[in-house]
This record gives C-alpha cells, sequence and structure tokens, in this order.
C-alpha cells in the first residue's frame, strides 16, 4: 500500500475510533455534575504538551508483546507495537485532545436551556444527550473529527516508535517523507506526498469550516 | 388545583427566593417588580431548581425528578428545537399523543412541517406553546407569554389562551407584569417582591385599580354587515367589512354597562338582558360575571350596592359596537 493510501487509511480508523470517547469526555467535561473533571482534562490535554517521542514511548510500553495490555492483544490476535495499528493508535492518542477541545467547545455553544426543556418535556438526561445535545453539536464535532484527522495524517514521533517504518505497512507520509530525505537522489521523490499532505490537510480544515457554516446556516445557530 | 409551594433558591448572585403560599386555584397569577423572583418560582415548580416543597392536589412531587415531574412550561424564549420540524417540536415528549388537534386549537396547524427557522416570532411562540400542550402536562407554566406583542396580538394570545384553559382543563400559573392579563386569565393571584411574598388572593381584588383592564374573549357567528350571534344572543359589533363565518371579538370589562331597568334610547346598539351569576366580594373594584353570552363586568363596589346587583338579579347589560375588537376568523 502507497504511503498516502496508508496514511488515509491510519487517519480515517483513528478518527472514527476516537469519536465516540471524544464526544463522551468531551460531554463530560462540559456537562457532567461529577467530580474529577480537572483531573480528567490534565491527562487528555497530555498528548497535546508531551514531545511526541515520549508519547510513543509510553504507548510502547504499553503495547509492546511484553506489555500488560500488548500480551492481551497478540494472543487476541491484533498486534500494535510494529503493526499498522501501531499508526492507527499512535494517530489517535495525539488528535484525541485536539478532537476533545473541539467537541466541547461545540457543546460550549448549544444552550442549555434547550436541554433544559428537553428535560421538563419529559425525556431523560441520556435522552436529551442523543436528541438534542449531539444534534446540535454535530458542526464542532465534524470540524473536530476533520481537524483530529489532519493531526493523524502528520502524525510523526509516536507513530516511528510505536509502529516503526516498515514500508507498506506502517510508512504513513511523514515516515517516508523523513526516509527518503535520509537517502541519496530521495528528494525528487518526496514532491508527491509533500503535495498529497498539503492537499489533504486543507480539504481537511476548508471541509471543516464548510460543513460548520453549512450547519449553523441550516439551524440559524447565530441568531 | 390546590397549590402548596414552599420554595427556597439561593442564586449564586445573592439572591433568595423563599416564597411559601398555598391556595386553591384553577389558575394562579404571579405579579410583581422585575427580580422579585416570580421565574425562579416557576424554575422551582417545574422542578429546575430543586430543593423546593411542591404539593400539588395534595400529592407532594418535590422528589420527582424534572423528566417525571409532568408540568408544562413555556419560558420567555420560545426555545423551539431549531434542528427538528414544528410536528416533530410538538411530538417531542414521550407522553406526546397525535398532535394534529393541538396544532389546530393554536392555529399552527398549516406550519407542521416547517422549520422553526421559517416561523415569524408569533408563531414560534404558539408552536412552543402548542409542544407544552401536547406533552399532556398537569399543569401549565407560563413565564410572561404575552410580552412584545402590540395590544390587538396581546388581546388575540389572551383569547387563544383563556379558550385553551377551557379546551384542555389545564390549571395554569402564569407570570406577568400585566394585571389586566393576570384577572383576565386567573383566578388567584400571588404577589412577589424581593423573593418574599408579600400578599395573596383573588386575583381581582388583589390587582383592582384603574388601570386593570379585563377582556372578555367571546366567539360568534356573522349573520349579516356587523352583525354577530353569539350563543343565541344577537349582537351589533364593529367588525370589518366582508367578514363572514365564524368570529372571534374581544370587549373590555370596563367598557360594558350595567342596569337594573332597561335604558332607551342611547346611542349604543346592544341593550341586553342578562342575569348576574356571580358577584364577589371584597374591594373597592368587582368584577361581576353575567349571562348570556358569558360577560365580565367591571363597575365599583358602591355601585352594585345601589344598584343590588348580587348572584341571580336580572340587569341589562350595555355595549356599544365600537368597543369590540375583531380578532380574527375562529
Amino acid at each position: 500500500m502507497s504511503s498516502i493510501a496508508l496514511s488515509i487509511m491510519v487517519g480515517l480508523v483513528a478518527t472514527i475510533a476516537s469519536l465516540p470517547p471524544a464526544v463522551a469526555v468531551a460531554w463530560y467535561l462540559e456537562r457532567s455534575k461529577l467530580p474529577g473533571r480537572e483531573l480528567v482534562q490534565t491527562l487528555v490535554m497530555l498528548p497535546l504538551v508531551l514531545p511526541p517521542v515520549v508519547v510513543g514511548y509510553l504507548l510502547l510500553r504499553i503495547f509492546s508483546p511484553r506489555g500488560f495490555l500488548g500480551e492481551f492483544l497478540e494472543v487476541a490476535g491484533m498486534p500494535v507495537a510494529f503493526h499498522w495499528l501501531g499508526a492507527v493508535v499512535a494517530a489517535a492518542v495525539v488528535g484525541f485532545p485536539l478532537f476533545v477541545l473541539m467537541v466541547a467547545q461545540a457543546m460550549k455553544a448549544v444552550d442549555c436551556r434547550y436541554e433544559t426543556v428537553s428535560r421538563v418535556l419529559g425525556r431523560s438526561a441520556w435522552g436529551t444527550f442523543w436528541r438534542v445535545t449531539l444534534p446540535l453539536s454535530w458542526p464542532g464535532i465534524l470540524s473536530g473529527a476533520a481537524i483530529a484527522f489532519a493531526r493523524g495524517l502528520g502524525e510523526f514521533g509516536a507513530t516511528i516508535v510505536l509502529a516503526g517504518r516498515i514500508p507498506g505497512e506502517t510508512e504513513t507520509i511523514p515516515l517516508r517523507i523523513y526516509a527518503e530525505l535520509d537517502s541519496p537522489g530521495g528528494e525528487a521523490r518526496i514532491a508527491g506526498p509533500i503535495a498529497a499532505s498539503i492537499l489533504l490537510c486543507l480539504a481537511c480544515v476548508v471541509g471543516a469550516r464548510l460543513l460548520d457554516r453549512w450547519y449553523r446556516k441550516r439551524l440559524e445557530l447565530d441568531r | 388545583m390546590k397549590f402548596e409551594i414552599d420554595a427556597t433558591v439561593r442564586r449564586r448572585s445573592g439572591f433568595v427566593l423563599e416564597a411559601r403560599f398555598s391556595c386553591d386555584a384553577e389558575s394562579l397569577g404571579l405579579v410583581g417588580p422585575s427580580g422579585s423572583g416570580k421565574s425562579t418560582l416557576l424554575d422551582a415548580v417545574a422542578g429546575i431548581e430543586r430543593g423546593s416543597r411542591v404539593v400539588l392536589n395534595g400529592v407532594d412531587c418535590s422528589e420527582v425528578p424534572l423528566a417525571r415531574r409532568n408540568i408544562g412550561y413555556l419560558t420567555q424564549d420560545a426555545l423551539l428545537f431549531p434542528h427538528l420540524s414544528v410536528r416533530r417540536n410538538l411530538s417531542y415528549s414521550p407522553r406526546a399523543g397525535p398532535v394534529e388537534a393541538v396544532a389546530r386549537t393554536l392555529r399552527i396547524d398549516h406550519l407542521l412541517d416547517r422549520m422553526p427557522r421559517h416561523l415569524s416570532g408569533g408563531e414560534r411562540r404558539r408552536a412552543a406553546l402548542a409542544r407544552a400542550i401536547a406533552s399532556r402536562p398537569r399543569l401549565l407554566l407560563l413565564d410572561e407569554p404575552f410580552s412584545g406583542l402590540d395590544e390587538t396580538r396581546r388581546r388575540d394570545a389572551m383569547s387563544l389562551l383563556s379558550e385553551i384553559r377551557r379546551t384542555f382543563q389545564l390549571p395554569l400559573v402564569i407570570v406577568s407584569h400585566w394585571a389586566d392579563e393576570i384577572i383576565g386569565l386567573t383566578d388567584w393571584a400571588v404577589r412577589l417582591e424581593e423573593g418574599r411574598v408579600v400578599a395573596a388572593g383573588p386575583s381581582a381584588s388583589l390587582l383592582r385599580g384603574g388601570e386593570v383592564q379585563v377582556d372578555n374573549y367571546l366567539k360568534g357567528h356573522v349573520t349579516g354587515p356587523g352583525r354577530l350571534d353569539v350563543g343565541g344572543v344577537e349582537l351589533v359589533a364593529a367588525i370589518p367589512e366582508g367578514v363572514g363565518g365564524d368570529v372571534r371579538v374581544a370587549v373590555y370589562a370596563h367598557d360594558i354597562l350595567l342596569g337594573t331597568r332597561e335604558p332607551r334610547d342611547l346611542s349604543a346598539r346592544n341593550v341586553i338582558p342578562v342575569t348576574v351569576l356571580s358577584a364577589p366580594q371584597g374591594g373597592e373594584t368587582v368584577l361581576l360575571e353575567v349571562g348570556p353570552p358569558p360577560l365580565r363586568v367591571l363597575v365599583t363596589r358602591e355601585a352594585t350596592e345601589s344598584l343590588g346587583l348580587k348572584s341571580g338579579v336580572r340587569a341589562f347589560a350595555v355595549l356599544k359596537a365600537t368597543s369590540f375588537v375583531y380578532l380574527g376568523a375562529a
């Protein structure tokens, strides 16, 4: 598989897999009254500030065949370390804080009074989340997904530590560019991956913006 | 409905609501200056603000969670869910049945498939009211339901609410700055000041005063130009030319005169023989109920005493044709 196709696949799987936990954590941070929110917020934001190589190393300790999750996943036939799933895990973990931040911001923008009206009309907390909070947060969730996807595309440090650089399996666009720059005459072969990187990231950012505008207009949320 | 309320709410701003009252009323009005705690009291009754004792018809629902309290609440903003059509807004509550009948009563049946963004302010409010009624509440709370409406629309909206109260047999709690809204729609009123109950009593006596405008809402059938049949009584009313069929009109209680002998040679076009149905005690101003057609008439205590206007007495109601305000088709 080409590094471009692999990057897209890794980014998509990481984004889709992150979506439910990102929405759940954002809701917990923004709407729940349970204790421990500040601690969770700090933990969630860690991958954003830690050097990616350190994140990769910590993930390797967890997912290597001798790590406490890696051993179990190895037996279950889902090896993560030095496997394309490792690139997915690295992209998901590094993109997660941005995803949560954007979804939380979207939920914050939803007028709480709609949720109160829903409860007064007889819907449970879960029913209200499903029928009101989630649909009204869609623009932010989609933008968050696009940004997390773009972040996953550019992931390098954690990926190379956890998944290694195996051409066709874990060699995503940034790893390919790095390898080519390190080999004689490689510079001539990186135009494609670089152009693909720029176009994909641009498409994500512009797409997220357009989706957001379209949805806001549809609901007249700015009114 | 019997209300027993003991509400204590402390806001972060330092505002404290400590309102305690009980009454037996079909509908209850909450009056008082801005910031006196009227809306907070509604929040406490609805269960949005916890920690208050709320007993309705002898059933203590203080511990019943918000979603199961079964109370309709129309806030000042309509707050229709912007991502749902009007129909889906109306059927949003798990308790909601078919919504067509409610939509017809509120005259929004032609808007059911529209999205809220395509509705005018008045239509949004009617849709939000329909949504609250469709959830089959045992009590409906209304926070300033007529604010921002011009005089004719306000009287129209009041007539609608009056009809809803009758049609759905729904007790109401109404917050309003307007005495006429409270007197027109409720039989008991509570006055709040700085978070405390300072007065409570029958609406008409609690809110008496020269500025009070109590409205009568009548439904009739146009029988000819400027002529209406209201429950078998022929009336002359200033209604627009070309209007036909069933119509709604309003007339203020203070625009109606009462006499015990039939007056003659008057410019007023309507002299209707009526019977006094009820004459409340107390207060300088009295809101008499007469009929048919059912009318409320505002007179002074002195006038009722000198004319001997008490329950069962036959009298004549005098109404000018121009006192009627045409509200629209019924």
